[in-house]
């Protein structure tokens, strides 16, 4: 379809003030505007499929800034087509969860203005290959989710929406000093253009304008020590903005890293001076991720820290994977985690939203005996948390599995790797064990609860959605594989 | 052919209906009562248009010739053109006087509501008003030095009567620290210039520009346009020059703060860069961008760490001003088409959003609120002054898609392209610290719980010319090409210049 793409952003542009209005009268109807939006882009999307599996990617051009020699390019591959598809995904639940979730809170006709307009920001960051507009996107996703959190989260929300704010805009004022860089020896800001035209520029300075994009991505995906902001966000936020935050905007990071950092710059860096070099810093750095977040996640009481600490853990498997540029099965499996960790772990903070709507409760040792009481939740987070786990037959084990196997393919050939693979595969010990003490915890334990009652419909609803596709992505995993393995870098 | 009279007509309008306006407006204030605001209104309007139409007059004439060059006319030729007053029209300055034009008109129509909602209607203030603009315009089509520090001083002498409006003890003080600055500056130049016209034997831009490409030994040159910034430099506010603007821009009363920073502003980085880059064209004649680099960074450093000290937000609106300078001066920095494209997109956004920080805490400030933690809560009692001030807040921080990141980005992108990257990477981290305490007032605003009960309704129509700004700054930021395509034969006359 034509302008399918420029659609799928303008619908959730406009949809904004609808939503705005129609929750003036009644916030359900927002909610439905928010999710109709949704599936509307889903299906825009899907128009994209055949053009994809028939020439590798679905280009659209519009004019915009000639004077700086900058069109506004749209595109989808693989790649960007499923993450936008997990985004859709996710936005759909959220919205759907919110109908009973945020039933209690105020003036929420602007909690879904803002969701509308965060979809854009989301999308949009996945399907421009202009690296100006990609930073619009970039940038789009904070201002609606700063204001989400605070206006909606816990305890003192715009504390810790501030926190997100500062350190993720400082992350980005690098990334915009990277997309000057790229300009300037390029003179374009297209991705691919800038691609071909950086092999031929040989500067000195691309080391660090790899450098500048990256730590910028990084700070977005939370790896340590840049994940500071992540724990009182995804935390303090409303469940359905946690299970965003922790699917969608984290994976964006990754997602950018791989694509701006490792697809436009890496090929046109000196391979051995600071190609490997840079390569390996990202493993170790991915390998301190995932044990940092697991064990703090095994100290961590509070049920949703937990999961925003088992995020930071996943987001250093992604790294990992990442790492493993250009082996094309670890690219697979990390770009496959991020679809499968954003399903589950979106799953998993919506359950804990759950858990703490009917139980008022948030420390999980006050907890206990909740799989009787709300057996529902209990089976979504039980799915939920052994994907998390990387337990088969669920979503994350195929994407696990993946990138471990390219972590030994690559110490074939760069002996470094056995290494930190060795320690990856010790890490997911680490994150059976976190999640085996949740689960124990929250559902099993002797009962210290009197009363709790199973989620309202439209959570069951949306809880349900995610869940199947948690189950779906694990058993039948071809489809994507086979879109994301289409792209080559 | 564009004549003397075609220049100067927009000047000419704007100074004979400052004139007019006295007369006029106390008759008006006479005759009827209900409708002043409304009279007044339409004949700033009707001003306004008539100098709109002459400058797209002479717009259309000179966008309308084959090739965009730099085009002088001078009231005397031949002999005399080195003594006689010279105008300039090339793309920068006719763009520059667009920009006077719209935000003053925007910052007046602000001043004829805001002034009437605080005190009685004032026939002076509105003349003070135009006047200040007729100024600026004049200066910015100025082709000699001498005609450019005339209209210049005009503008100084009109601004300090909008400062010292109010007549309390502090607008008072801070005027007077403004004139004693502005004299001081006006010093400065005058010697400089003397200097210069010693030299070369004229003070026509191309005159002296073509003098000094031949000349051999530089120090003296050197000399005399180190006095000659420095006097720029005071009337601009440079850091260490600064310590005029804030005390200046608090103690004015908000319109005047909002017309201050959104016209005479813009109108002395123009001088700036006129100077630098179109006489001094380095490194043909000069070469300053280093010099100018380690004042910009130490002007946004500045400016942005004063500002972080503020707890009064008009203040520290002003020191953002500051801190605006020296982001201004990156661009002229880095004399690239980029650079000087990003240079005059940032006059046009920068100007607008300072003036409409400064139109947005004169509605806080009437209604009571003034420092950090007035504010309060506000969010909930004022929600689209709020929302406005939200808007130009982060359009300040460099957020996307509202105008002030691609000023930003277009800015940065220039200082890496000519090879000072460290600058660029000063001003980034200069934008963090921005947005940090920008959200700490969005903070104040809308998680803090209100305080103080509010003192007084606020009229609507107030709020109009703000929304206009914001609206501007939304769609500027979303598609830039509508000033880029306006300032991009500017972009092309650097390789006339530099070559």
């Amino acid at each position: 379809m034509q302008m399918a793409l420029l659609l799928s952003l303008l619908i959730p542009c406009f949809a904004a003030p609808i939503a705005y209005a129609s929750g003036k009268k009644s916030y359900k109807a927002a909610a439905l505007v928010v999710a109709l939006v949704s599936v509307i882009d889903l299906y825009l999307l899907y128009t994209t499929v055949s053009t994809i599996q028939a020439d590798g990617r679905y280009v659209e051009s519009y004019y915009w800034m000639p004077m700086l020699g900058s069109t506004f390019t749209l595109f989808v591959d693989g790649i960007s087509l499923s993450m936008a598809v997990v985004t859709l995904a996710l936005i759909f639940s959220a919205a759907v969860f919110s109908m009973n979730y945020m039933a209690e809170k105020k003036s929420l006709s602007g909690y879904y203005a803002m969701l509308s307009l965060l979809t854009v920001g989301l999308v949009g960051v996945f399907i421009t290959s202009n690296l100006l507009f990609f930073y619009f996107c970039w940038e789009l996703m904070l201002i609606p989710t700063y204001f989400i959190i605070g206006g909606w989260g816990y305890k003192e929300p715009y504390h810790a929406a501030f926190k997100f704010f500062i350190f993720t805009h400082a992350g980005a004022v690098f990334v915009l000093l990277g997309i000057g860089a790229v300009y300037m020896l390029t003179g374009t800001l297209d991705m691919f253009q800038a691609q071909s035209l950086l092999a031929t520029a040989s500067s000195d300075i691309l080391g660090w304008v790899l450098a500048a994009f990256t730590v910028g991505f990084a700070v977005k995906m939370a790896i340590v020590p840049a994940h500071m902001w992540l724990p009182d966000a995804h935390s303090e936020a409303p469940a359905p903005m946690s299970a965003i935050l922790s699917g969608v905007i984290i994976e964006a990071g990754a997602y950018a890293i791989l694509r701006v950092s490792l697809g436009t710059v890496f090929p046109s860096v000196p391979a051995t001076e600071i190609g490997s070099p840079f390569l390996h810093v990202l493993t170790i750095f991915g390998v301190v991720s995932a044990f940092y977040g697991a064990f703090t996640a095994l100290a961590e009481t509070d049920i949703k820290r937990i999961v925003a600490y088992s995020s930071i853990s996943h987001m250093g498997y992604v790294l990992f994977g990442l790492s493993l540029f250009p082996f094309s099965e670890g690219l697979t499996g990390a770009v496959y985690h991020l679809v499968t960790h954003g399903v589950s772990k979106g799953l998993l903070f919506l359950t804990a939203g759950s858990i703490m709507m009917q139980t008022k409760v948030r420390n999980i040792d006050e907890m206990g005996g909740l799989a009787g009481k709300m057996p529902f939740t209990a089976t979504s987070s039980a799915i939920a948390a052994f994907s998390i786990a990387g337990a088969p037959p669920f979503a994350c084990f195929i994407s696990e599995f993946l990138i471990f196997i390219s972590g030994v393919q690559a110490g074939g050939t760069d002996s470094f790797y056995f290494l930190p693979t060795a320690l990856m595969l010790v890490a997911t010990v680490f994150s059976l064990a976190y999640v085996l003490r949740f689960f124990w915890k929250v559902f099993l334990e002797s009962p210290k609860i009197k009363e709790a009652k199973e989620a309202p419909i439209f959570m069951t609803v949306s809880m349900g959605i995610l869940a199947f596709l948690v189950i779906l992505l694990g058993v039948w995993p071809q489809h994507f594989i086979d879109l994301i393995s289409s792209v080559s870098f | 052919m564009i004549s003397v009279l075609d220049v100067l007509a927009p000047t000419i309008i704007f100074t004979v209906c400052s004139v007019a306006t006295v007369p006029l407006i106390a008759f008006i204030r006479k005759k009827t009562r209900s409708h002043q605001g409304l009279f007044t209104l339409a004949w700033i309007s009707t001003v306004f248009a008539a100098a709109a139409i002459s400058i797209v007059r002479l717009g259309t004439e000179y966008y309308g010739q084959p090739q965009q060059s730099f085009l002088n006319v001078s009231l005397a030729g031949g002999n005399l053109l080195s003594v006689s007053s010279a105008f300039l029209v090339d793309s920068v300055s006719v763009y520059m006087s667009t920009v006077y034009l719209i935000v003053g008109f925007v910052s007046c129509i602000y001043g004829v509501f805001y002034v009437k909602a605080s005190e009685r209607l004032s026939e002076r203030y509105y003349a003070l008003m135009l006047m200040t603009i007729g100024s600026v315009t004049a200066a910015s089509f100025s082709g000699d030095l001498l005609t450019l520090f005339i209209f210049w001083e005009v503008s100084a002498a009109s601004s300090c009567f909008l400062i010292v409006y109010r007549k309390t003890r502090d607008s008072l003080e801070a005027s007077m620290k403004f004139l004693i600055m502005v004299v001081i500056a006006s010093g400065f130049v005058v010697y400089g210039l003397s200097i210069v016209y010693g030299l070369v034997g004229s003070l026509n831009f191309w005159a002296v520009r073509e003098a000094l490409m031949v000349l051999e030994n530089k120090q003296l040159l050197v000399v005399a346009f180190a006095f000659i910034a420095t006097g720029y430099g005071i009337e601009t506010a440079i850091v260490p020059f600064h310590m005029w603007l804030p005390d200046a821009y608090t103690a004015a009363p908000s319109s005047s703060s909002a017309l201050l920073s959104a016209v005479v502003d813009q109108a002395s980085y123009y001088v700036i860069l006129r100077i630098l880059i179109y006489i001094l064209t380095p490194p043909l004649i000069l070469d300053w961008p280093y010099a100018l680099a380690i004042f910009s960074a130490i002007t946004m450093t500045i400016g942005n760490l004063f500002a972080l000290a503020q707890t009064n937000v008009k203040r520290l609106i002003s020191y953002v001003c500051i801190a605006d300078i020296g982001y201004n001066l990156v661009a002229i920095t880095s004399v690239t088409p980029l650079g000087i494209m990003g240079n005059l997109y940032f006059f046009l956004v920068g100007g607008m959003t300072t003036a409409l920080s400064f139109m947005l805490v004169g509605i806080f400030n009437n209604a009571g609120l003034k420092t950090l933690e007035d504010f309060s809560g506000a969010g909930l009692k004022l929600p689209a002054t709020s929302i406005a001030l939200t808007i130009a807040m982060l359009s300040f921080s460099g957020v996307p898609p509202l105008a002030g990141f691609m000023a930003k980005y277009m800015v940065f992108t220039a200082a890496i392209e000519s090879k000072i990257a460290w600058l660029a990477v000063v001003g980034v981290l200069n934008t963090v610290l921005q947005t940090a305490y920008f959200l700490r007032l969005i903070h104040y605003m809308y998680a803090k719980t209100p305080k103080k009960p509010m003192e007084k309704k606020i009229p609507r129509k107030l709020l109009a010319p703000p929304y206009l700004l914001v609206a501007a700054i939304i769609i500027l930021g979303v598609y830039p090409a509508l000033i880029l395509g306006l300032t991009y034969p500017a972009a092309q006359q650097m390789g006339s210049l530099t070559a």
